[in-house]
């Protein structure tokens, strides 16, 4: 009875003892109730060396690409289908590259000089495009020059559209490097952000091209809200072009 | 007799083809945020001085229709480059001091303005002038002016060098 008195602990005693199980205990709850945070992370830090290389990532987005190429191209084709159905413009003639051979600075006016023209089937009212989207359309061709004008040029106007609040408007060349566009509708409901296109019901130009993207709003223009719109395509930069005959 | 000497005068003429190629190259470091000087204010300047008022109003016409042919739209150059050539033409036949430094300077300002003006007027009537046309104007009129001196001494020099009989 004696000896047996002498491996009975005082709760203080216990509580000292044990408290480094304790610490593991509580540690391996908050793991468990964390859905493992600390631990993953431990291992990402570890395992960072041992990783999958770029070449895999690499394989990813190409593979991403082809995809989004395809249903593009897929997506295209149904478009073209139903603009047939529905008897509206045509989004895409031939395409013609271009080479940008003379950008006149007189101010007055904004052009390009291209370097193809009639003898490679480039005509009047054909519409050019750049990355980015539409620059403009040709006005004067010579046999072997085309002249485009851009749609910063104080003579340029075509009808666009923003696609997220479909609203309709009028896109007025100003001379500098932001063109007006001038809404149709009083209540205008675009803020600055909204991309604008080329209007789906255009006859002059192809549409749904991306013309720019909407910089600021004036709602008390009158007698329709106006809007500055950056265009989308470098046309300071660009040295070739398309040329949709 | 004006075409006759026209033509003895053609190789010199030619030099006025250079006008179109300059406007069209605009070379970069002759730009003034992005606006060029004109070009045929500083050919045709020491052309008029040196040739007289009907030389330089008929020169002026026919470089200026080279030049309509180059941009979009009815606007035209000819009224202002016709009469700047005959203007200048009759200045170059009374005084030679024009032809310092200072003096072709101001000539070539005084043109760039008039063929600008004359510009906008046109662009105002069609209403199609350009938000920036102020902004146009002077920078076209200083640039044209600082280059005057250089580029407008140099043609009198090679034209009274290759044409003795100017005066």
């Amino acid at each position: 009875m004696q000896a047996g008195r002498g491996f009975r602990l005082s709760p203080q005693r216990l509580l000292l003892s044990g408290w480094p199980w304790m610490s593991l205990a509580l540690l391996l709850l908050a793991v468990r109730l964390s859905k493992g945070a600390g631990l993953s992370d431990l291992y990402a830090l570890v395992s960072r060396p041992f990783w999958p290389g770029t070449a895999q990532a690499e394989w990813l987005r190409a593979a991403q690409r082809l995809d989004q190429q395809s249903r593009l191209q897929s997506l295209e084709a149904d478009n073209q289908r139903l603009r047939r159905l529905l008897g509206l413009q045509q989004a895409a003639g031939p395409l013609l590259a271009a080479p940008v051979i003379a950008r006149p600075a007189s101010g007055w006016w904004q052009q390009l000089l291209l370097g193809r023209g009639a003898w490679q089937g480039v005509s009047s009212g054909a519409v050019v495009t750049a990355p980015g989207g539409l620059l403009g359309r040709v006005v004067a061709v010579t046999p072997s020059t085309a002249t485009v004008q851009l749609l910063t040029d104080p003579g340029s106007r075509i009808g666009v559209w923003v696609a997220r609040t479909g609203e309709h408007g009028l896109l007025l060349g100003t001379g500098t490097a932001r063109p007006v566009l001038r809404f149709l509708d009083r209540d205008a409901r675009v803020r600055p952000g909204d991309l604008v296109t080329t209007s789906p019901a255009s006859t002059l130009v192809p549409p749904s091209l991306t013309v720019g993207v909407v910089q600021n709003l004036d709602e008390q223009a009158m007698p329709a809200p106006e809007a500055l719109v950056q265009l989308s395509a470098p046309v300071a930069a660009v040295d070739w072009v398309q040329v949709r005959r | 007799m004006v075409m006759v000497d026209l033509w003895r005068r053609g190789w010199c003429l030619a030099s006025a083809l250079l006008v179109p190629l300059l406007a069209l190259a605009s070379p970069r470091l002759l730009q003034l945020d992005a606006i060029g000087p004109a070009w045929a204010v500083l050919w045709l300047l020491p052309w008029a001085l040196v040739d007289g008022p009907i030389s330089g109003a008929l020169v002026g016409a026919g470089l200026a229709l080279l030049l309509d042919g180059l941009h979009p739209g009815p606007v035209s150059e000819l009224p202002a480059l016709a009469g700047l050539g005959w203007w200048w033409g009759r200045l170059g036949r009374r005084s030679l001091v024009l032809e310092r430094f200072l003096p072709l300077a101001l000539l070539a300002v005084v043109g760039s303005l008039v063929l600008g003006v004359s510009q906008v007027l046109q662009l105002q009537l069609r209403g199609t002038l350009p938000v920036a046309a102020l902004h146009v104007l002077w920078a076209q009129a200083l640039l044209t002016g600082l280059l005057a001196p250089l580029v407008c001494s140099l043609w009198l020099l090679i034209w009274r060098q290759q044409l003795p009989g100017v005066r």
